[in-house]
């Protein structure tokens, strides 16, 4: 089974002097996954991306590469490669030099090297673009040479540092789903970090959430948006955001009184500790409108966007509960409306320790 | 009137008034005495019509009278090796040293403003003390030499005809270092730090990396320094007039100084201008060559 294994994380820490920016991560990625680094600016993802590359040491910990300690191995020797979020093109190479530099140091013979080199492009779409510099490129160009550089080596490991994060919006979409594609296509195993959850949730088979250099969770995508086992996970993953109230759970346990005008009462699915004061947390697109029905609440409604398709709706006395509606209503800022919610798809956390109950 | 007065008032032609102001200096500063030289260098120049613009024109006399003497080759070809073996032994020393300070370990941005000394003290001053370094028979640089077993008899520097000249070139090594370094910094720092990282995930060592990302990305720096390099080399008097005054035997003499000794120690100063203005035609081929490499500019 270990050899299944391409990357192995154990107990590894990082410090910068004084500064603890990872501590002790364990993660197991097997062969052919697609792993993405989520968590808020600053959390650690980036330096736990380049602990893998080599392009910072660990401080403690073991760090392995398809069973090989790696610890000390400088990166030009781990065979993994790595996008950038700025794609670090070589700007004194044409593309097709970009993309043969590491052939070229492996003593590649020239027309093989070439040859390579204009599969690569031929496959993501640059094979009119050999001639020029990256100067000479747009964003989303470059970002493609920067992919290609990395595929033409066929390494081991891929690794993503944001690298769609200087793309407008629907070139990101579209890039999203040609990255995923060229994983499975090359059978790679890629490690992806992002800070947008979307990009987690669709691409990775694999969602690791960091927070200030402790992972917080991680599992398959569906697992964490389910059962996440924070509310900074459960706040976290899901667009837009879940969400948060505050109440207390009812003698029996079976229900949650909201802190909310008129002490509204939800059902559980499972059953909670008596008693207890405890957050509650809904998903704005758990939560439907029905005038009638039960385990529903009434919240006055305060502001409506609408995309067309799909309506925001923040309701509440500060507009802090977001409620995503499919379809169009006939409703007005200043309405009294009912929201119904399916008493298993309420998450309760601890106030305090923040976990799920 | 109405085009200055607009470019002040709403900064239509403001660019032109910059590139005025300094032209005029450059012009009224640089470009008439220059003339002037070349002018001279073709006229019958003595001390009687030192003042006059017109004088009795000569052709090619001048020019001819140079390279009739038998000083002339010799002298040329010590300001090749000079000019040379200066700006090479300042670039490559420079160049390491501004690698090494780059890689920034603690104090290093200190240590390198230090250096800047020896650019700050006058050429004169740097000649006086090199002189001492220099001095045959106490002094450091041959104690050193001699330790190391390199020498077994000691080197008189600066009156040896085999060593006068080197006395020169080595003072101004040390003396031009500290500039290529700083310049060299410079562009070391330009340098994106990620593109080392994409190097080394691409499977380059420390040398490989130098030569694949770091030289080529200094090629239009390296272009600006040689270029300035040149330019401070063949300007580079107060260094033969402290140390070797060109001696002995013209062993150590160069164009530059002997034009002055021509000019303002025997007064021949048509034969100066002549030396001046064969000077100006090689910094110009030098400029077209670094012009032509900054237009190779590849960062951005
Ligand atoms: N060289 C360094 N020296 C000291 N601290 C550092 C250094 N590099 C990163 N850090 C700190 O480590 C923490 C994690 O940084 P990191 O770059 O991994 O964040 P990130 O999760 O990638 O954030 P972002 O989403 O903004 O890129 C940050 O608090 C940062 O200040
Ligand atoms: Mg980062």
């Amino acid at each position: 089974m270990t050899q299944n294994l391409q990357i192995e994380l154990t107990g590894v820490d990082k410090h910068y002097g004084g500064f603890h920016a990872l501590k002790d991560i364990n993660l197991s990625i097997p062969n052919g996954s697609f792993v993405a680094l989520v968590g808020p600016s600053g959390c650690g993802k980036s330096t736990l991306l380049r602990s893998i590359a080599g392009l910072e040491s660990i401080t403690g910990g073991v760090m392995k590469i398809t069973d090989e300690v790696v610890n000390d191995m400088p990166p030009r020797r781990r065979d993994v490669a790595m996008v950038f979020q700025s794609y670090a093109l070589y700007p004194h190479m044409k593309v097709i030099d970009n993309l043969t530099y590491s052939l070229r140091l492996k003593k590649t013979p020239k027309a093989q090297a070439r040859k390579m080199a204009e599969e690569v492009a031929a496959t993501i779409g640059l094979e009119t673009l050999l001639d020029r510099y990256p100067r000479e490129l747009s964003g989303g160009q470059r970002q493609r040479v920067a992919m290609g550089r990395a595929i033409v080596r066929r390494p081991k490991v891929f690794l993503f540092d944001e690298p769609l994060s200087n793309l407008d919006a629907s070139l990101r979409v579209h890039m999203r789903k040609e990255i995923r594609a060229l994983h499975d296509r090359l059978g790679a195993t890629s490690v992806y970090v992002t800070h947008d959850q979307i990009e987690a949730m669709t691409m990775a088979d694999h969602v690791v959430v960091l927070r200030a250099g402790v992972i917080e969770q991680q599992g398959a995508p569906l697992d964490l948006y389910d059962r996440p086992a924070s509310k900074f996970v459960a706040g976290f993953i899901g667009s837009p955001a879940m969400n948060f109230i505050p109440g207390r759970t009812n003698g029996d346990g079976t229900s949650v009184d909201l802190a909310l005008d008129g002490q509204p009462t939800l059902r559980l699915g499972r059953p909670a500790a008596a008693n207890q004061d405890v957050i509650v947390g809904l998903r704005p697109e758990h939560l439907s409108m029905a005038s009638t029905g039960d385990n529903n609440f009434a919240v006055r409604v305060g502001v409506i966007e609408s995309t067309g398709s799909t309506t925001y709706v923040g309701a509440g006395d500060r507009n802090d509960i977001t409620v995503v509606l499919s379809d169009r209503r006939n409703i007005s800022v200043g309405d009294r409306v009912q929201l119904a919610i399916d008493p298993d798809k309420v998450h309760l956390f601890d106030p305090i320790t923040e976990a799920a109950l | 009137m109405r085009r200055i007065k607009s470019s002040i008032v709403d900064g239509v032609g403001f660019d032109l008034l910059l590139v005025g102001i300094p032209l005029v200096f450059l012009i009224l500063f640089s470009g008439l005495p220059l003339l002037y030289n070349v002018l001279m260098s073709f006229q019958e120049v003595d001390l009687f019509s030192l003042g006059d613009v017109f004088r009795p024109f000569v052709g090619l006399d001048n020019y001819r009278a140079l390279l009739a003497q038998p000083e002339f080759w010799p002298i040329m070809w010590n300001t090749v090796i000079f000019v040379t073996c200066s700006i090479g032994g300042q670039f490559l020393l420079g160049f390491a040293l501004a690698v090494f300070f780059n890689t920034g370990f603690r104090g290093s941005t200190f240590i390198r403003g230090l250096f800047l000394v020896s650019w700050v003290m006058p050429g004169l001053v740097v000649g006086a003390t090199w002189n001492w370094i220099l001095a045959g028979d106490f002094g450091v640089l041959n104690y050193i030499l001699d330790s190391l077993g390199l020498i077994s008899k000691n080197i008189f520097w600066r009156s040896d005809i085999d060593y006068s000249l080197w006395a020169v070139v080595i003072t101004n090594i040390w003396l031009g270092t500290a500039f290529n370094m700083i310049l060299l910094s410079v562009g070391l720092a330009g340098i994106p730090k990620d593109l080392y990282e994409a190097a080394s995930l691409d499977g380059a060592t420390a040398f490989q990396q130098f030569w694949t990302i770091t030289v080529p990305m200094m090629r239009s720096t390296t272009g600006a320094v040689i270029c300035l390099g040149l330019i401070f080399t063949l300007q580079q008097f107060d260094l033969f007039a402290a140390i070797t005054s060109g001696g002995p035997a013209n062993s150590s003499n160069v164009a530059q100084y002997w034009a002055w000794e021509l000019s303002f120690r025997q007064y021949d100063f048509a034969r100066g201008a002549a030396i001046s203005t064969i000077m100006i035609a090689f910094v110009m081929i030098a400029s077209v060559f670094y012009v032509r490499s900054t237009r190779h500019e590849v960062r951005g």
